[in-house]
């Protein structure tokens, strides 16, 4: 048996014991794994559609190589005089499945599935589901309240994202030397965006 | 019993203690200098980059594992308990106090006057510089006058700055580049500054941190580093009022060690020297040690400060540079005859309010290209955040205490720190901040700008005092070199001696204090 296929099958065996902490590690172990397909129908409905479809496919996969990496445990940032530790959390996408599993659910209501479903439609499930929930802004970083605002944190409050409301190349995440700085960013060629 | 002798022990490892140790060796060759450092040691500069990239994308902590759980206290209190200490991961800014801190009570009949001549601190600022390797460019201002030029021309002004410059100017005040202990050449065989927009944890060693200090004086074997060991006690001659040794145990094995010594520096940073201090009392010094004044742990001092963020019509690209601001110095110098106020002002780029968003105005959930036009036509305007560290003064009853009620591992309690202003201080706030925001204001209304918002601190930042100099041992601790009134080989030196937390960035003040404590020390020695 090989990695992908064991964990789907202690996915879906704690799906079916309802062994709940087991059931929620291994969908954090495996995301996107049985997912990769609404992940990527979210990313259309949420992401800027001037990133164009390649460009929205590339940022639901770089959202999964982050949760892919994360941590749990670690100690977090701290400022002056802050001496009480806070570690992340464990993985938002421990979260994921079972608010793709509701969007789906909502989805049928309507006739299909999500991913079936037009843009249009998506858009009105995420803005129903996220009312609901009561998520009121972006989260500063993907925390677990729902995948599709924690999708659209990932991608808005990147480097990229910056430079593209800007339409320039500040690249505010990168080490970019100081010649030329004093000087108004290069303007992004218009093939970039839309 | 383990134990450990040296000709000076050095005891807390930050960046007081680096330039004590380098200073030391270099004027008295074969010193044997040992330094003591209750946290760990991060001599990882190859792991830099990854850590960085772990911060911006997780937030995780790039200098993971630099405190210590069981001396988490009550109080403002560095998180930093490592080797190198806060400056580990500061954000590099050198700025000078002026003279008037030294002649507060002199010159305004105000707090006390600090037992340093102006001219002297001065010589010291510009050795300061040059250790940490500070770029910058001279102050506008024709009572700032330098004894020797910087030693590295100033951080380019990013686009932002320079729009910001023009902004600011319109308002009359003098503006330039703020200082910083980064590199704008090679230096010192440290590279240029990359702009990599994270000076909490610089991957390319642009920004000074004492590491490197201690690094080289490693690897030329003229000092010892014994991290995560904690001195716990100093003890005193039976008859004499010297110090005889410091008691301390390894952190990692819990063994005991005794350090011997012919010269004891507390080099702890301004919490944990005054805790030392009163840890270590005796029948002979019931109160503390060097505490024949009663004064170790009051004093405690810092600067307050008010924050605003304007919008103005300005063409911003937030992002270039946000670790680099403007500074005026105008207001450091309080003019007679009007409500004494001083203060810095700062200018940065900002990106307050002009994020991307959930949701509009109408509260209608976006997504996609909305969420993109609907965050860049908030971008017409841009803002500036401004800030104004001000002038406050202790009173003697603002303390660091011995918390009864909290103990680490060993059973020592540990510090509890409450500021208080003193009476003059709270008195004059209202006119402080009223002068502040017309400050603002003026500002503002210099391109069609806005506050969008404003606040008041609420804790005193670059913390200092505790053990705080003077002539006079009825009325302080130390000497203006640092040496305790009370023990001829017990010094406190850095943060802990300022009488007064000015109103600006204190580090490179307790540099400069450290460089001549140690000119001083190594005559003596």
């Amino acid at each position: 048996m090989n990695r992908r296929t064991w964990f789907e099958t202690v996915a879906a065996i704690a799906g079916v014991l309802h062994f709940g902490r087991v059931r929620a590690w291994a969908q954090t172990a495996s995301f996107p794994l049985g997912q990769t397909v609404p992940l990527r129908a979210i990313g259309e409905a949420v992401l800027p559609e001037s990133l164009g479809e390649e460009g929205r496919a590339r940022v639901v996969t770089d959202f999964t190589v982050w949760l892919r990496d994360w941590k749990e445990g670690v100690d977090r940032d701290h400022g002056y005089g802050f001496t009480r530790i806070v570690r992340t959390d464990s993985s938002p996408a421990g979260h994921y499945v079972a608010q793709i599993e509701a969007l789906d659910a909502l989805a049928m209501t309507r006739g299909g599935s999500f991913a079936k479903a037009t843009i249009a439609d998506r858009r009105a499930i995420l803005n129903e589901v996220i009312s609901n929930a009561k998520i009121e802004a972006l989260p500063g970083r993907p925390n677990g309240g729902h995948i599709a605002t924690d999708l659209m944190s990932f991608f808005f409050e990147s480097s990229e994202a910056n430079d593209l409301c800007y339409r320039a190349a500040i690249g505010k995440d990168t080490c970019r030397g100081l010649p030329g700085s004093d000087e108004r960013p290069e303007a992004l060629s218009s093939e970039t965006f839309r | 019993m383990k134990k450990h002798e040296c000709d000076v022990l050095l005891i807390g490892g930050g960046i007081t203690a680096a330039q004590m140790a380098s200073r030391l060796v270099q004027k008295k060759p074969g010193l044997r200098v040992t330094i003591v450092e209750a946290g760990r040691r991060f001599f990882n500069f190859d792991e830099r980059a990854a850590r960085r990239e772990r911060w911006l994308a997780y937030g995780e902590n790039p200098w993971s594992h630099d405190f210590i759980e069981d001396q988490s206290a009550e109080g403002i209190i560095s998180r930093s308990m490592a080797v190198g200490g806060s400056a580990m991961h500061w954000g590099g800014v050198t700025n000078r106090f002026s003279e008037e801190d030294t002649r507060l009570h002199s010159r305004f009949g105000l707090a006390t006057d600090w037992p340093i001549e102006w001219a002297e601190l001065e010589r010291y600022y510009c050795d300061a510089e040059r250790q940490l390797g500070v770029s910058g460019e001279p102050s506008p201002i024709a009572e700032e006058k330098r004894s020797a030029p910087y030693p590295m021309p100033p951080m380019l002004l990013s686009h932002n700055l320079k729009v910001l410059k023009a902004w600011a100017d319109k308002s009359g005040l003098p503006f330039g580049s703020t200082p910083q202990a980064k590199n704008t050449r090679e230096y010192d065989g440290r590279g240029v500054c990359k702009r990599c927009n994270t000076c909490e944890i610089c991957p390319t060693g642009a920004r000074y941190s004492p590491d490197f200090t201690f690094e080289r004086l490693l690897e030329a074997k003229k000092i010892e580093l014994h991290d995560e060991t904690q001195i716990r006690k100093l003890v005193m001659h039976d008859t004499k009022d010297h110090i005889i040794r410091a008691e301390a145990v390894n952190r990692k094995t819990d063994e005991p060690i005794t350090y011997e010594a012919g010269t004891f520096i507390v080099t702890s940073g301004y919490a944990w020297s005054s805790h030392l201090l009163l840890l270590s009392a005796n029948t002979r010094f019931p109160d503390g040690l060097a505490n024949g004044s009663g004064l170790v742990g009051r004093y405690m001092t810092g600067h307050s400060f008010s924050s605003a963020f304007i919008e103005l019509d300005a063409s911003l690209f937030p992002g270039m540079n946000e670790q680099h601001s403007l500074i005026s110095r105008q207001f450091f110098r309080a003019p007679a005859g009007k409500p004494y106020v001083r203060h810095d002002l700062r200018v940065w780029e900002s990106a307050y309010s002009k994020g991307p968003r959930l949701k509009n105005d109408a509260g209608e959930v976006l997504f996609g290209d909305a969420v993109m036009n609907d965050w860049r036509g908030r971008t017409k305007r841009s803002v500036a955040r401004v800030r104004a560290y001000y002038d406050v003064h202790p009173d003697r009853d603002s303390r660091l205490t011995l918390d009864p009620a909290k103990k680490n591992r060993f059973g020592d309690p540990l510090p509890k720190i409450e500021h208080r202003l003193d009476a003059a201080t709270v008195a004059r706030r209202g006119s402080t901040l009223t002068h502040i925001h017309g400050v603002f204001e003026t500002l503002a209304r210099a391109d069609n700008g806005k506050i969008l918002s404003s606040s008041e601190s609420n804790y005193l930042d670059h913390p200092g005092g505790g053990c705080r100099m003077g002539t006079d041992p009825k009325v302080s601790v130390v000497d203006s070199y640092g040496l305790t009134h009370d023990h001829p080989n017990l010094w406190v030196v850095g943060s802990p001696t300022l009488p007064t937390g000015g109103c600006t960035n204190g580090t490179l003040t307790f540099v400069a204090l450290t460089l001549r404590s140690a000119e001083r020390l190594a005559a003596k020695l």
